[in-house]
């Protein structure tokens, strides 16, 4: 799975600690998510595609070998 | 998300000095001949009491050297309080990195035995068997913490 959090974090000028705040992780996990090394679950995830505001198939988009 | 079966992170602590003390009087224990010098003779209840060349001895009070007993008890929950509580932050990838660790942890500890099973004999195996009691937790602690410290170091500083 993709996803462009790097992009939204910027858009919406946020960093990853802050991000991590909003939706009450950690920042490894943040920084996890955006090194593909982590998949998030449904719950984090509809929680970050509510912080910024966008369906969640706009941040997380599937892969091929998905 | 709420973690259930962990213990809240305060444990953690207590756990490392109930481990470390345990594990350091354990360990000189095993290796050299203290058996004699440190005994803590009392009556306990026993389930089932078994001794070489003696009746068996069911539901009964016997009266024993409880050392191994307190050294190994105190360990084994010092062991579940590090292993088992939350982290300061706890959270799904934190979760997820615990389960993958003990998963990894279990394996090493069979193949472990197994290779221990196969290759020491005779009384050699008695200390295997003493020793193997204890290291499905001292592995998992371990690979949970190199983990653990691995992702705190890889993420790298903002600004």
């Amino acid at each position: 799975m993709k996803n462009n959090l790097k992009v939204e974090r910027a858009i919406h000028n946020l960093t990853q600690e802050e991000l991590a705040q909003k939706v009450s992780v950690s920042r490894q996990t943040i920084h996890a998510i955006e090194t593909n090394k982590y998949v998030p679950s449904t719950i984090l995830s509809l929680k970050i595609a509510q912080i910024f505001s966008k369906p969640l198939e706009q941040i997380f988009t599937l892969e091929e070998a998905d | 998300m709420s973690q259930k079966m962990l213990l809240p992170n305060g444990f953690k602590k207590i756990g490392w000095f109930f481990l470390v003390p345990s594990a350091v009087l354990g360990f000189i224990r095993m290796i050299s001949d203290l058996e004699q010098r440190l005994s803590l003779k009392t009556k306990v209840f026993a389930l089932y009491n078994g001794e070489f060349l003696s009746s068996e001895k069911q539901f009964g009070v016997i009266n024993t050297d409880i050392t191994n007993t307190v050294i190994g008890t105190v360990f084994i929950l010092g062991a579940l309080m590090i292993g088992f509580s939350k982290e300061k932050k706890e959270d799904e990838f934190i979760a997820k990195l615990r389960l993958s660790s003990l998963l990894w942890a279990v394996w090493v500890n069979y193949i472990l035995l197994l290779l221990a099973f196969i290759f020491i004999y005779g009384t050699g195996f008695l200390s295997v068997m003493i020793y193997n009691m204890f290291t499905v937790m001292i592995i998992f602690i371990g690979r949970f913490n190199f983990i653990l410290f691995k992702y705190k170091m890889s993420t790298p500083n903002e600004k």
